[in-house]
């Protein structure tokens, strides 16, 4: 399938591009790089409405093209692709809207590809059993918190990854390979990076009220699938000491691609663990063989 | 400064895009009790919808205040009346920059970018490791970013709908 990484994974967020790269071929699951890509439109919703359904048709008319499905591990692209796969199913005119700018490229977007998030070719495509059996080691029980993020849960018309009632498929992953889940009062809630434009401040303050209740919650770290939320978790904690003044702020963050990597044996340079911005080294001790 | 009802706004909210129905709104505050934004700064989707509802939304588009939404849909997904409050805001930003009402100065990057690189931002970060070294795309052996293959070609579509360089 082709991998559509977006804006956040490939300028920054190198640890999950690297984990997934490392991780999806060995479980079986070929990725091949999207060519002629653009923004799937969702940090500019507020700019553009319209974009946000021209850019993400014009990713899955790409993707029909070329004959392959996608994934998407950004949230944020996740939502726009099926958000307008959704309203373009729903909504003729705006079908024919869409279609007359592709045309004009010589490509067409008729609702054939399929969009996957890396939760959903885990889970659904590999499958528990599978990565069970894939690892080289359980890790040990260590409790992590899982935060799946908020599009992966909302809007939940339209069809999302996640529920928001029973276990997450990211906590049965997580589980899967040794790790202990837990469910947490912030589970659902927002990790605040989409109000950086607004206020920095803001955006730090929000954050860091996920981060004390990691703490609170005697987690010993924290795992997600969301290049944004990452971002947040992971690397803002210093800043969220600053602000708030709570020195307690600080939780070991991985991405799960991350953790399932190093149950796999692969090396760790290869998954990008020593880009993690959050104090991760105690418990990658305990993580280690 | 004499405010008047502008129910052109409310009809341009109307027509953007999405599932907001601010005449729905029975102000039970649902939408703000669960607000992350609402915890850390002035911003009310509640209020948001009633003034747009009342055609007073003028003073919340010049106020800048729709730009503090952190995008997180509870207020979408909970509303006992579908109204949509993130639409309604959603809508009400389209409004304001087609007015010609600035957003915040990093959005406008943002927005700029798109049209000149095709992402957000125009190139990939060099970042620290934990061993201070510095590492880019390059040096960690990852492939090359797939841009719009003609960018000019891709301007001319997304102009054609309205998307213009803010400034």
């Amino acid at each position: 399938m082709y991998i559509f990484l977006g804006c956040t994974t490939p300028m920054k967020q190198y640890a999950y591009e690297l984990s997934i790269r490392a991780v999806f071929p060995r479980l079986g699951i070929e990725i091949v790089d999207m060519p002629d890509s653009n923004c799937c439109g969702t940090p500019l919703m507020g700019v553009n409405r319209f974009y946000n359904v021209y850019a993400p048709a014009r990713l899955m008319a790409i993707a029909e093209a070329g004959g392959l499905d996608i994934v998407a591990p950004c949230n944020g692209c996740h939502l726009a692709l099926s958000e307008a796969a959704f309203m373009l199913r729903e909504k003729k005119n705006l079908l024919e809207q869409v279609n007359a700018l592709l045309k004009e490229e010589g490509l067409k977007y008729s609702g054939k590809v399929k969009v996957y998030h890396p939760v959903e070719v885990l889970y659904g495509l590999v499958g528990v059993e599978k990565i069970s059996s894939a690892i080289s080691y359980k890790l040990p029980p260590l409790k992590f918190a899982c935060h799946p993020g908020c599009h992966l849960v909302r809007p939940s018309h339209i069809g999302r990854p996640e529920k928001r009632n029973g276990k997450l498929k990211l906590e049965a992953l997580t589980e899967a390979i040794g790790l202990q889940t837990s469910d947490h009062p912030e589970k659902y809630e927002c990790c605040g990076a989409a109000m950086i434009p607004y206020s920095t401040d803001a955006a730090i303050k929000t954050v860091a009220m996920r981060i004390k209740k990691f703490v609170e919650g005697g987690f010993d770290g924290v795992t997600t699938l969301c290049p944004y939320c990452f971002d947040m978790i992971d690397g803002k904690q210093d800043a969220a000491k600053t602000i708030t003044g709570d020195r307690s702020l600080s939780i070991p963050t991985f991405y799960y691609t991350q953790l399932l990597g190093l149950a796999m044996g692969i090396n760790e340079r290869e998954l990008g663990l020593n880009l993690n911005m959050s104090p991760v080294g105690s418990v990658l001790e305990k993580l280690r063989r | 400064m004499q405010t008047y009802a502008q129910t052109d706004i409310l009809e341009a909210v109307r027509k953007v895009i999405g599932d907001q129905k601010p005449e729905a709104c029975y102000q039970c505050m649902k939408c703000t009790s669960g607000c992350p934004a609402a915890k850390v700064s002035d911003y009310r989707p509640h209020l948001m919808v009633i003034l747009t509802k009342a055609g007073l939304a003028e003073e919340v588009m010049q106020s800048g205040i729709i730009w503090a939404c952190s995008m997180c849909l509870k207020c979408k997904e909970y509303c006992p009346q579908d109204v949509a409050p993130f639409d309604v805001v959603t809508a009400l930003k389209n409004v304001a920059i087609s007015r010609g009402y600035k957003p915040p100065e990093m959005l406008v990057g943002m927005a700029n970018s798109v049209l000149d690189y095709g992402y957000i931002m125009d190139k990939p970060m060099t970042i620290t490791t934990t061993e201070f070294e510095e590492v880019s795309r390059e040096s960690l052996g990852l492939p090359d970013i797939a841009h719009p293959k003609d960018i000019e070609k891709f301007k001319k579509f997304v102009s054609s709908f309205g998307y213009r360089r803010l400034s």
